[in-house]
């Protein structure tokens, strides 16, 4: 499941990887801090090298606190997904030219990863880019300046919901116009999805409840 | 009322562009807003040929001329936009037919008037498709036509043959077309394809008279009489492919049923109620309005809520009483070509209430707003994307299904971006009258009326054949007339025109 991140940070098996199998976790925290991370000097990792050891959790909590992680509480996925993304942004800081460059594809590559799990939490609403995204759109619908871009979409959030949509220029047509078209279709099967599930349960109580009649002998042509 | 000479009206009357004219205040007391309404050359003459009559010297009483009828509703409390008359308007009770009207539902002054949604309470169009062709249907036409007039009574004081108590009639005003799917009369999908998905949720048939259901009781499933019909059609030209194909409708010639109907006395007795009770309203809360059959009251008073809860179970009437006759319908057909409705692919592609008070959702003046929209004689045509109408429709926009005269052409329309900003959504419902009723009883024989239609190729089976005059063809606009003209000024799409085979009329 973290075959993506494991391939970009150069994992020499990322396929084959199983997180349930507590060797393989552990040799894998291992190899981040080894080659990712370094966040200890080299001959402090010794609590972490002892894969086999009983004292190896003692020191992977301990790790996790020196690394100040938010999910030193949760659970085994959980915190090797953020230690994964923690080494992914420093492997991204260390070379920042070099992955601003190819910044084009980046979308098209995310894009299928993203689906399974939750778009959001892999945002960084720090990156230029974002703050750049946001910066338009307030452009746009003409929500005011403000230090915090987070803030900013918050507004949005709110003059969308209660106004209606702004009329973009038409240099941002296309960019724009492409992903609400593809959102729109979505969001239609979606609907016809729920639509059908609708009726089959509409029917299936028909087949407790229906019972049409007729009776001709009432019927009375008019006048 | 001002008299004024037909030359100094039209001073307030000024034409926009090349199909539609602005009212200006002034035309009519105390307008809140202005009027508008749409015409092509042809319906502009009739139009103004109406007003110049009504300007020549003693002409008093008599219904007022539908450009008056549509400014004096832009005189009412709480109107926004404009008072929008369509290409098919004429005139009626207080409001024109053909004339709709929105009101603010945030100002306390705003009202609601039985005369902005009409009699028959409603009353509108359900078209159902087959994959039967024109050539299939040809040989028995004769025998079909008369096992629908057999399934389906029609006339004045016809009686349905779908046994109901008065228990049954209780719930059904309460659930619209849920009771009919409850009972079996109606398939899952129809409730789909149908405006409200057939159940006004605010109905509460305690706020309905005794009377009115004495009434309505043994008139569901009746076709009635007047301009009600069943007629099947077949697709005589596909305007816009793709929109048809999603209604189902592939090629030429193939055979569809159009139903048109209403809520019969029950909704004629709850308007009537409604205008008694609210006479009181006006003097109490001092109403004041230039007609007196602009009977109204404040949205949120108890004669308003009291008629808006009755007028909901009038409209779930006539959904039940429309999904029983397609009930009647499938049996008929399933009869004659002995199949299941299901292999005839006898599906409901869309129904529309054209005289009915609905709360939605518009944008005025750039910002939301809740309104209660009043459509009489004029029909909902929501654009693609809007919520509220069915998942199929969302890429071609709402199906607006459009019955034209006996024996003339129908079409179905499609729902635009522009007559939601233009128009709140509406356009026209049908040909519209020419003639009053009484005029064409005068002017027409009906012996002429059936020939005519007999040469033509359309089989008809009438309760009253001496009645059929006042729906002759010459009685009404051109159909085509109209729907052009709601086309040419976009507030709606033509998609396909259908041309009827067999007439079955009260």
């Amino acid at each position: 499941m973290y075959r993506l991140k494991l391939t970009a940070l150069g994992h020499p098996n990322p396929k084959s990887f199983n997180c349930e199998d507590v060797k393989e976790y552990r040799s894998v925290v291992l190899w981040l801090e080894d080659q990712k991370i370094r966040h200890y000097k080299i001959e402090d990792r010794d609590g972490l090298r002892n894969i086999d050891s009983d004292n190896w959790q003692n020191a992977y909590d301990l790790y996790q606190k020196d690394l100040v992680s938010p999910v030193a509480d949760g659970t085994p996925t959980e915190q090797l997904n953020w230690l994964l993304s923690y080494a992914v942004r420093l492997e991204f800081a260390d070379n920042v030219t070099k992955y601003k460059a190819v910044i084009i594809e980046e979308p098209k590559k995310v894009t299928p990863n993203v689906v399974s799990s939750n778009p959001l939490d892999n945002l960084n609403f720090s990156s230029p880019a974002f703050v750049n995204g946001v910066e338009r759109v307030c452009a746009l619908s003409g929500i005011g300046p403000h230090p915090d871009p987070k803030f900013r979409i918050a507004a949005l959030a709110k003059v969308l919901k209660t106004s209606p949509h702004p009329d973009y220029p038409n240099t941002e047509v296309s960019i724009i116009k492409q992903p609400k078209d593809v959102l729109e279709l979505i969001f239609i099967q979606n609907l016809r999805d729920l639509q059908t599930s609708i009726n089959e349960a509409l029917v299936a109580v028909q087949t407790v409840t229906a019972d049409p009649r007729t009776d001709t002998k009432l019927g009375k042509v008019g006048r | 009322m001002v008299v004024r000479s037909y030359n100094e009206e039209l001073k307030y009357l000024e034409k926009i562009n090349s199909h539609c004219w602005r009212i200006k205040k002034g035309f009519q007391p105390n307008m809140n807003v202005e009027g508008l309404f749409y015409v092509n050359d042809t319906l502009e003459k009739l139009m103004l040929e109406e007003l110049r009559n009504s300007c020549r010297p003693g002409m008093t009483g008599g219904f007022l001329p539908g450009v008056k009828q549509i400014a004096n509703v832009a005189s009412l409390p709480g109107i926004v936009g404009h008072s929008i008359g369509l290409p098919d308007v004429h005139s009626g009770y207080g409001f024109a037919i053909g004339n709709m009207a929105a009101f603010d539902m945030s100002d306390p002054k705003s009202i609601v008037s039985p005369g902005g949604v009409g009699f028959d309470i409603n009353c509108g169009v359900r078209l159902l498709r087959t994959n039967l062709s024109e050539k299939d249907v040809l040989p028995i036409k004769e025998q079909l036509a008369q096992s629908l007039f057999d399934h389906i009574p029609v006339g004045v004081g016809s009686k349905g043959i779908i046994p109901m108590n008065a228990r049954d009639l209780e719930e059904a005003l309460e659930m619209g077309m849920d009771w009919s799917l409850r009972e079996g009369y109606v398939w899952a999908e129809d409730k789909e394809h149908c405006e409200e998905y057939g159940r006004m949720l605010n109905a509460d048939p305690s706020k309905v008279s005794l009377r009115a259901k004495k009434r309505g009781l043994p008139q569901l499933g009746t076709l009635g009489a007047g301009n009600h019909y069943a007629e099947i059609q077949v697709v005589d030209e596909i305007f816009d492919k793709y929109a048809a194909s999603k209604m189902g409708l592939e090629r030429t010639g193939q055979v569809v049923v159009m139903i048109h109907s209403g809520s019969r006395g029950f909704g004629h007795q709850v308007a009537t109620d409604a205008l008694v009770e609210m006479e009181k309203a006006m003097k109490r809360d001092k109403i004041e309005v230039n007609d007196r059959q602009l009977a109204c009251a404040r949205i949120n008073s108890v004669e308003g809520q009291n008629y808006l809860k009755a007028m909901a179970a009038a409209a779930n009437f006539a959904w039940v009483n429309r999904s029983s006759m397609t009930f009647l319908t499938r049996q008929a057909f399933a009869k004659q070509f002995k199949m299941a409705p299901d292999d005839l692919d006898m599906h409901v592609i869309y129904d529309v209430s054209h005289n009915i008070a609905k709360i939605e959702e518009h944008v005025v003046d750039g910002k939301v707003k809740t309104l209660l929209v009043h459509r009489k004689g004029s029909t909902r045509a929501f654009p693609p994307h809007h919520p509220l109408i069915p998942v199929d429709y969302q890429l071609t926009g709402q199906p607006v299904l459009i019955g034209g005269s006996m024996g003339t052409c129908s079409y179905v329309l499609t729902g635009t971006q522009q007559g939601m900003t233009e128009t709140f959504g509406t356009t026209c419902h049908g040909a519209g009258r020419a003639l009053s009723r009484s005029k064409s009883r005068r002017n027409i024989d009906y012996k002429d009326v059936l020939n005519k239609l007999e040469s033509m190729g359309i089989s008809i089976r009438v309760a009253s054949p001496k009645l059929v005059m006042e729906e002759a063809p010459e009685s009404y606009k051109n159909v085509t007339d109209v729907v052009d003209t709601c086309h040419a000024a976009g507030i709606s799409k033509k998609t396909v025109k259908l041309r009827p085979i067999a007439v079955i009329k009260g």
